[in-house]
């Protein structure tokens, strides 16, 4: 790497602002606020009293809450309390953010052709890397220093403040590094951001396996190995351990060195392996919308069914430290308290992560619908519609897989998760009785899968509203209750009112509503589709 | 009034995106047989003409025919009657070539094999390159072989040649007059004027979302001026004032002017009352009747 390979990247960095403001601003501000709001709801949740202590003990050796949220600290102080409650929680999504940005400044604009553009004006090889890095950079230390000053303003200690927030950032560094290695691998932007996803949730998964496992066991030192996990590692509030910090500023530049080099080996607009050449002829089925769809799809159904199943299959483990708990009476009873009235411990465990699997599952269905907007974007849907494939057949193409996919990716992660579990108590209907509970959860994807249609056909420029939808729906069954939002709030996604078996009654109304409510909407968005115009 | 023979019949269409008119009571009339070039620069209305005939869009008023039929209503059922280039051809970035072309034919109703293996040999295509990896001529490549490989009625073809090298536009040429010999009908859009000039039999000329001129190119000649250059032995002084004569101007001997096609005669024979020593008249070219229809909006 010379002077050379990197000018222009100032001029770049103040385009990526001025193209990627929004974008950054929204997510700083967004992860930045789940802390002062979980701070400021402290008190609500522990009280300054011995039942106070109580639940603060209880939460801290909840393995289903460690499992979820990370290794608690002090939960008796409201920093400590933040970290472990929210802290870990965005010091992930601001490793999403990170990778996201980097990706979208450099793969994304190269595959749409406009760093073209720039590198034949007076711009080095590696400035748009540099410029992206550089700016995910600069959004994650302003989300730490944001973090780190409200924490401080609210009373908290000022190491512990700057501790979690540089901590934060460190962890959204990494995966700005991340995100700039997979920029090099692969020619598809698309493919890409798979890759940096599947980072994070390799990493978020190594976690709970880490937390969740009991204490003592070999498991809790994979914790090291997962990025996610050296925030809460730093012990922010709680004797904080600044050398972990150096943990991810080493990993960083050892990846920012690594994409440096795969950039320097690979061809303008090329991965790192040259695209082969494919077949000079279609499959014998490669003959309509439907089989086009499957055809682009199926890899990325193939890798989220994997993804899922082994996330679900490695979690459902966890379930056998109940077994240990529930030898001690007084531990079980209060474990049982504040598992949302669940009768079994295991019970509260199951609903915790169907609610955290099925937000996640609604964002494959809602990326899923998501294809038919950019075939249309792009002009590819025009050149399917100028050929005998009527409207309905084309959105039927990617609306039966946006709604399907989901509901086997439910049914396939229930079944995974109860695994564990059946094979130790020799009790194969847990299986059924948890892909039960997944379906009844079931009729909230598909109504946010069938407000996607509904905007798509009828006011397509409302086409984040659905995305919106989920994301809240996420910020609910994650870390909802903490906020102190009122109840009605809470309930208010897709997934609030239907039942949470096992560990609540069955209840059908819901459940029949919410698919009468998505087959409404699916059949406005058809009607509205097959009269728009297509531009 | 339904014409029989008329593959496309549009009249009255009105198109509005917000607050831009894009088709402003467009009249169409392409019969069947007919090579019909559309001539019209950027932004005239074309490609919203040719999305309304894909039943992509709904006229906001106006009445369009299509192969006899409702574009918007039966689209998909005539759509196995045509087959169509767009200007700028997005494929699908994993997919190769070759199964785009298998792919778009197969959902049109089906391809000659035969004829996909002449095309992709005719147009130097490598159908084993992946969509995200043909330049812009290829990807209009591939699209040409897709709608050429098609056995349809109707070609619909939206500046089919921008991309293409001229070796290439030869043997578009080549294939577009195989296709009026099959007696197929095709609509070119275009605002190549010589290739409109070398294909088309039938010219229609659209400005702000109105046809302003329609007819054979032979039509369209007599209704503008021929460029008439003389010598003389003595130019005549008062020719500017005569009728049917424009942008008259002398140069000692040499005279060049402008002559509407009814005055011809008789503007020769006021010029051979002053002594012909040479004279060339030239019929206008497209270019000529097109830039006079832009320039004298202006």
């Amino acid at each position: 790497m010379t002077r050379m390979s990197l000018t222009g990247t100032r001029l770049l960095v103040r385009r990526a602002l001025r193209a990627d403001r929004w974008f950054w601003l929204v997510w700083v501000l967004v992860l930045w606020s789940f802390l002062p709001a979980t701070a400021s709801a402290y008190r609500a949740i522990i009280s300054d009293d011995a039942a106070g202590r109580e639940v603060a003990v209880g939460l801290a050796s909840n393995p289903t809450m460690r499992a979820i949220l990370g290794p608690p600290y002090d939960l008796l102080q409201v920093g400590g309390f933040v970290m472990w409650r929210v802290g870990g929680f965005v010091a992930t999504c601001a490793a999403i953010m990170a990778a996201l940005g980097v990706l979208r400044a450099t793969r994304a604009e190269e595959e749409a052709g406009r760093t073209e553009l720039l590198r034949s004006g007076a711009i080095g090889r590696h400035a748009s890397l540099a410029a992206a890095l550089l700016t995910a950079t600069g959004a994650c230390l302003l989300l730490g220093l944001l973090i780190a000053g409200s924490m401080t303003g609210l009373g908290t200690p000022l190491t512990g403040s700057l501790a979690m927030g540089l901590a934060i950032a460190a962890t959204g560094v990494v995966f700005a590094g991340v995100g700039a290695v997979a920029a090099q691998l692969t020619s598809s932007a698309r493919t890409a951001r798979g890759m940096a996803m599947g980072a994070v949730g390799a990493a978020y998964l190594l976690r709970a396996l880490a937390d969740g496992s009991s204490e003592g066991s070999g498991l809790r030192r994979l914790g090291w190995l997962s990025p996610v996990e050296w925030a809460p590692y730093v012990r922010p509030y709680a004797g904080e351990r600044w050398w972990v910090l150096i943990v991810p500023l080493v990993v960083s530049a050892g990846l920012v060195a690594l994409a440096i080099t795969l950039e320097s080996r690979r061809d303008f607009g090329a991965g790192l392996r040259a695209t082969k050449p494919g077949p000079a002829g279609a499959l014998a089925g490669l003959r309509s919308a439907g089989a086009l769809a499957w055809r682009l799809d199926r890899g990325s159904v193939l890798w989220s069914v994997l993804g899922f199943g082994i996330f679900s299959l490695v979690i459902g483990t966890l379930s056998n430290v109940f077994d240990q708990v529930a030898e001690d009476r007084t531990l079980a009873e209060r474990f049982r308290r504040m598992g949302g009235g669940a009768k079994l411990l295991s019970d509260a465990f199951y609903v915790a992560m169907l609610g955290i699997l099925i937000v996640l599952i609604a964002l494959v269905g809602l990326s899923l619908l998501d294809r038919l907007r950019r075939e249309e974007d792009s002009g590819r849907a025009e050149l399917v519609l100028s050929t005998a494939t009527s409207r309905t057949a084309l959105l039927r193409a990617y609306a039966v897989p946006a709604l399907l996919v989901p509901v086997a990716l439910v049914v396939v992660s229930a079944v995974l998760l109860a695994v564990p579990q059946a094979v130790r108590d020799g009790d194969p209907g847990a299986l059924a009785r948890l892909a039960g509970a997944g379906l009844v959860q079931s009729p909230g994807v598909l109504l946010i899968v069938a407000l996607a249609v509904a905007v798509h056909g009828l006011a397509p420029r409302l086409r984040w509203l659905p995305w919106a939808v989920t994301a809240w729906s996420v910020v609910v069954n994650w870390i909802g209750g903490v906020l102190g939002f009122p109840q009605r709030l809470l309930d208010a996604t897709p997934f609030g009112y239907l039942p949470r078996l096992p560990a609540d009654a069955m209840s059908w109304t819901p459940v029949v509503v919410e698919c009468l409510v998505a087959a409404v909407l699916l059949a406005a968005g058809w009607w509205g589709y097959a009269r728009r115009d297509i531009t | 009034m339904r014409y029989v023979s008329a593959v496309i019949d549009i009249a009255g269409l009105v198109k509005i995106f917000g607050s831009t008119r894009a088709l402003d009571g467009l009249d169409l009339t392409v019969e069947a047989g007919q090579v019909h070039g559309f001539l019209g620069p950027n932004g005239s209305g074309k490609s919203t003409t040719i999305r309304v005939l894909l039943g992509l869009l709904r006229p906001d008023s106006g009445r369009a025919t299509l192969l006899g039929g409702d574009p918007w209503a039966e689209a998909a059922t005539l759509h196995r009657r045509l087959a169509y280039v767009p200007g700028d051809v997005a494929l699908w970035p994993n997919l190769t070539g070759g199964e785009i072309i298998d792919l778009i034919g197969r959902a049109r109703g089906g391809l000659d094999t035969a004829r996909r293996a002449e095309l992709i040999e005719r147009f130097d295509l490598d159908p084993t390159k992946k969509g995200r990896s043909y330049s812009k001529g290829n990807r209009q490549k591939v699209a040409l072989v897709a709608a050429l490989a098609s056995d349809v009625d109707l070609l619909l073809l939206d500046e089919p040649t921008s991309g293409l090298d001229p070796l290439m536009e030869r043997v578009f040429t080549e294939y577009v007059r195989a296709a009026r010999e099959r007696g197929k009908t095709v609509l070119l859009s275009s605002h190549i004027l010589s290739e409109v000039e070398t294909l088309c039999d039938h010219v229609s000329i659209i400005r702000a979302g109105k046809v302003v001129e329609s007819g054979t190119l032979q039509d369209l000649r007599h209704l503008s001026r021929t460029q008439i250059v003389c010598e003389l032995d003595s130019p005549p002084t008062a020719l500017a004032q005569r009728a049917g004569v424009h942008d008259v101007t002398v140069d000692g001997h040499r005279v060049t002017l402008l002559a509407d096609q009814t005055q011809i005669g008789a503007v020769v024979g006021e010029l051979a009352s002053h002594g012909i020593r040479t004279l060339t008249a030239t019929p206008p070219t497209l270019e000529e009747l097109f830039l006079q229809h832009y320039d004298g909006a202006r």
